[in-house]
Order: structure tokens, then C-alpha cells, then sequence
């Protein structure tokens, strides 16, 4: 591992330098960051309350449609969210083990 | 910085099919062979695609099995995420400067099991499913690939330490440098392969920006199997598609993008993704805007009229405009020439271009290979030696000497193989002769 000194405290000195070097792409990601979780907050507090399709939720949370999908992908990758059924053209999306809870309640 | 130097017979450029192939076909001889990838993975274009013609099988299940016995192979040796910096030589003695960009993780350490991807907070657009869903900021660059090994985007990483934290064998490495290493080899074979035509040249088409039109290769990312929806739907909004249109020669045979040739696998693989989209939209009404088709390969034509018997519609016509429509369907103006010759207008719920090729490398300033007026990479025998390049002991196969389809990128692989493996033999005959 380049650069990064001995022991504990060179690892910790060679991250500051990192940190400092990259300070203006660290700035733009947690911003990117920050927006996401907030994105996301939004559309799980949707889905909290029932499944719903893309436009229902574009309407309740002014998130755009097309970046309410690209959310709903990406949550549905990670596990997040599940597909359900399917109303009219859309699908219902729900959050994942809310049947459970739904379930166990 | 490191600037070991490693010994092949054979360096091959590219690890997509016809690399992966040549590879095979040159370490199945006895002789030790380099590929050098630029992308993180091996595959190419080929392990990104669903199926494909006119045989239909699953694209990822037929590559898998070739990039699996190339990365096991003990003749070969394979550098992803590398940069050609130059190739010089001649008379069996080739010199190659690699530059490998960091992964910012340990290719040795990383066991490829994810739970940096799982507990990085960023998600960022991913282009290897169109940008219609996220990765992460470290990630697996696809559920297939080879390696299986992680990287670091660092314009997107906020160091905030959470997957050196949960990596299992400390292989996060913040601080990595490119490594640059130097590959002496024999014989070289050029298989770099191809990109779309870029969507921007073509102000008619609307630049990409206009919502529900993708690129065929979007489209093969809505049918694979671990596509960003693992179903087609439309992506402005999720909609699944009532009707789909593919436009045809959308960037080739057109000399306002400078691109006059014929792609040559348009026209089939979007017969194909029409079939594997009634499949998968039984319901949808398909339909192809056409100048004319080309189906000239073994079994092709036959895949045609299958897909009109499939209820597919075939209309020909170029499509001179393409607008936004209303509620984000997309509207196509196009001259009807298989009726009355009128300029008709046509709604559709998801358009697809079909893309040209053009070359995915540019040799100038790496080596002194040539290209043609197209160009892709100049064949100094196309007729009798099609795989012989204008630099002696390098030798060219695939789409990155032209347009060209997987059966005739396999078999070309294969010939450019086989001068190679002559070549190799013509210099171990001339050392004994001086011996």
C-alpha cells in the first residue's frame, strides 16, 4: 500500500492528505449523497403506507417520475424494494418485508 | 512505479469475444499468451448482450463458459482495466507499454463478495444497465463478470471508510497508484472491438434527449436477465410499453454522420429484440422502420420471415424526425415507401435506434497500424488475408477491422489465430536456420 506510512497514525495522516487532495470531489459526492437519502426517505415513506406505482408516487413526492424508477431499480437491486402487482400499464412497488410486517402484525 | 517486464508469444488487444477467441485458439497451442482489457471486466460487448441471433441462445450463458477458460487457462494471462500506452517492434520482437489504472482495491485480497458495494452510501448511475439503475461508488462492475473483483470510483467516494471497515480481507487500498509494466511478446492480435454510432451526431434524432428513445444496446440491457427493471419498461416513468418501434439505420448508410457504410448486424438484432419483446410484451404492437433488410448470414433470412409470421410489422421508410409526443410517448415522421409514398406521423411508447458500429480505438499515436477510410483498422490483404494489418507480426480480428457480427468475429478470431500461430512458427524456424 502505497503512501500510506507505518502504523496506525501514518494510515491516519496519509487519509487527511487524501481528504485534503480530493477535498472538492469528497464535497460533491456527500452533496450527491445527502440528496439521494433525502429522494429515497420520500419514496420508502410512500411505499410505507401501501404499494404504489411510479406516478403515484412522482405525485405525492414531486420527485420526478423518470428519477422515482431510477430509485425504485436501484432499491430493488439492493433488496430495498420489491415489485408487485401489476395495475393498468404500471407496477406497484412495495417496500420489502412490509409483508411480513404485514403479516405479523 | 513498478516497470517489470513479462514475456508472451502473443499479445492480444481486447478481451471481448474475438480476443477471448484468438486467445483460446493460441494457448490451446502451446503458446503463452497476454490479453490486455481496457474495461474492468473481460467479455466485451458480447457479455453485456440478452440473446442473440438467429440461434436465441442466452448471450451470458455461451461468453461465460470462453471468458471462464480464458481467465483459467494456464497459457494465458490476462490485465484488465488497462490502457495501451504504445506498441512498437517488428521481426518478432514487440514491445508494449501498459498503463493499469487503479481499482483502489487489491486484485490478490478481493474474494468478490459484495459487502463493499452493499454498505457504500453512494449510488451512481450505472452504464453498464444503460444508467437505468444505480451502482455504488466501489462495486462488482456486473453480476457476471471476470474478475470478480471490486472497484473504486473515487469522483463519486466520500472516504467515508465504510467498506474498508466491512471488507473481510482488508482489500480496499485508498491509496493505490497506477501500475505501469511493460509486455514483450512475438506476435500481437488487434481485437478492440467496437462502440454505437453516438446518439449526439444526429440533431434529427433528437440528440438523446428526448424521453423513451434508447440505444439498442439499452434495449438489450431491458431484455437480459439482470436488467435494470428485470423487465421492459418504458423509463421516464415505468410505463410498460404498448407499442415499440425500432428505427433502422439510425447511424449507418447515412453521410451526414460520415458514417456511408452498412452496419451489417442492425437489421438482425433487432428482429431479434423484436421477437424477445412480443416474448416479453406478448400484447405490444412491434414494429420496424426499415430501408431495407439485410439478412445474409446462415439462418438469418429464415429469422426474418419468422418474425414477420410473429406478427412483427415491417414498414419501410426512413424516419426523418423523431419528436417528445404527448404523456412521454414519442412521435416518429417518416416517408411511408411501401404504400402510397405519403409523409405519415406514428406514436409510439418506447423507441429503440438501431446504432451503427464504429471503432472503439483509434491506433494513431499508439502504434503504427493504419486504419481505412472508415476507420476501423486497414487490412493489407481483404480479400485473401483479411486478418493481415500493415504492421508485420500484428494481426487484426473482429469488428475492429469493420462491422461484423458474433459468427463472423468468432471465425475471424479464429484466422487471425492461426497467421498468428504461422507467424510464431516462421520465427522459431528462422532462429534454428541461424543456429
Amino acid at each position: 500500500m502505497n503512501g500510506m506510512g507505518s502504523g496506525k497514525e501514518g494510515l491516519k495522516e496519509a487519509m487527511k492528505r487524501l481528504r485534503k487532495e480530493r477535498k472538492e470531489m469528497i464535497a460533491a459526492a456527500a452533496a450527491k449523497v445527502k440528496a439521494q437519502n433525502k429522494a429515497v426517505r420520500a419514496i420508502m415513506e410512500q411505499l410505507r403506507e401501501g404499494p404504489r406505482t411510479v406516478p403515484e408516487i412522482a405525485d405525492a413526492s414531486g420527485i420526478p417520475t423518470d428519477q422515482v424508477l431510477w430509485y425504485l431499480a436501484s432499491l430493488k437491486k439492493y433488496g430495498k424494494v420489491l415489485e408487485g402487482e401489476k395495475d393498468g400499464s404500471y407496477f406497484r412497488y412495495q417496500a420489502a418485508g412490509a409483508e411480513e410486517e404485514q403479516a405479523a402484525g | 512505479m513498478s516497470t517489470e517486464t513479462m514475456k508472451f508469444d502473443a499479445l492480444i488487444l481486447g478481451g471481448g469475444i474475438a480476443g477471448l477467441q484468438a486467445a483460446l485458439d493460441l494457448a490451446d497451442q502451446d503458446f503463452k499468451v497476454a490479453i490486455v482489457e481496457k474495461d474492468a471486466s473481460i467479455g466485451g460487448k458480447m457479455i453485456r448482450l440478452s440473446k442473440v441471433f438467429p440461434t436465441l441462445d442466452c448471450a451470458s450463458c455461451i461468453t461465460t463458459p470462453k471468458m471462464a477458460a480464458a481467465a483459467h487457462h494456464e497459457n494465458v494471462k490476462i490485465f484488465t482495466y488497462c490502457d495501451l500506452e504504445s506498441l512498437e517492434g517488428t521481426g518478432g520482437k514487440l514491445t508494449a507499454s501498459v498503463r493499469q489504472k487503479p481499482r483502489f482495491v487489491d486484485e490478490d485480497k478481493c474474494i468478490g463478495c459484495r459487502q463493499c458495494e452493499y454498505n457504500c452510501p453512494v449510488m451512481v448511475s450505472d452504464p453498464e444497465q444503460g444508467g437505468f439503475s444505480a451502482r455504488k461508488a466501489i462495486y462488482i462492475p456486473f453480476s457476471n463478470a471476470i474478475p470478480q473483483t471490486a472497484l473504486m470510483d473515487v469522483e463519486n467516494c466520500t472516504l467515508c471508510g465504510k467498506c474498508s471497515k466491512v471488507c473481510p480481507t482488508e482489500a480496499v487500498d485508498y491509496f493505490q497508484e497506477p501500475r505501469i509494466f511493460t509486455i514483450e511478446a512475438k506476435t500481437a492480435v488487434m481485437t478492440t472491438g467496437f462502440e454505437l454510432t453516438p446518439l449526439e451526431n444526429k440533431v434529427q434524432y433528437g440528440e438523446g434527449k428526448i424521453p423513451n428513445v434508447i440505444t439498442s444496446l439499452e434495449m438489450e440491457r431491458l431484455l437480459a436477465p439482470h436488467g435494470p427493471y428485470n423487465r421492459v419498461l418504458r423509463p421516464s416513468d415505468g410505463m410498460e410499453p404498448d407499442s415499440v418501434a425500432f428505427i433502422q439505420c439510425a447511424g449507418s448508410r447515412d453521410k451526414s454522420m460520415g458514417i456511408s457504410y452498412c452496419s451489417r448486424v442492425c437489421c438482425m438484432y433487432a428482429i431479434k429484440q423484436a421477437m424477445l419483446l412480443s416474448g416479453a410484451l406478448p400484447l405490444a404492437d412491434i414494429a420496424i422502420y426499415y430501408m431495407d433488410i439485410r439478412a445474409f448470414g446462415k439462418g438469418y433470412e429464415q429469422f426474418f420471415q419468422n418474425a414477420m409470421a410473429m406478427g412483427i410489422a415491417f414498414i419501410k421508410g426512413k424516419v426523418a424526425r423523431i419528436d417528445a409526443g404527448e404523456g412521454g410517448a414519442v412521435r416518429l415522421h417518416y416517408e411511408a415507401q411501401g404504400e402510397d409514398g405519403g409523409v405519415r406521423t406514428a406514436d409510439h411508447d418506447l423507441v429503440v435506434l438501431s446504432l451503427g458500429m464504429v471503432p472503439a480505438w483509434n491506433p494513431a499515436g499508439t502504434c503504427t497500424v493504419s486504419t481505412g477510410d472508415d476507420a476501423f483498422i486497414k487490412t493489407i490483404r481483404p480479400k485473401v488475408a483479411p486478418t493481415l494489418t500493415d504492421m508485420e507480426g500484428v494481426f487484426v480480428a473482429g469488428a475492429a477491422a469493420g462491422p461484423k457480427d458474433i459468427v463472423d468475429t468468432i471465425v475471424e478470431a479464429g484466422a487471425a489465430a492461426m497467421e498468428a500461430s504461422k507467424y510464431l512458427a516462421s520465427l522459431a524456424r528462422t532462429v534454428k536456420a541461424a543456429a
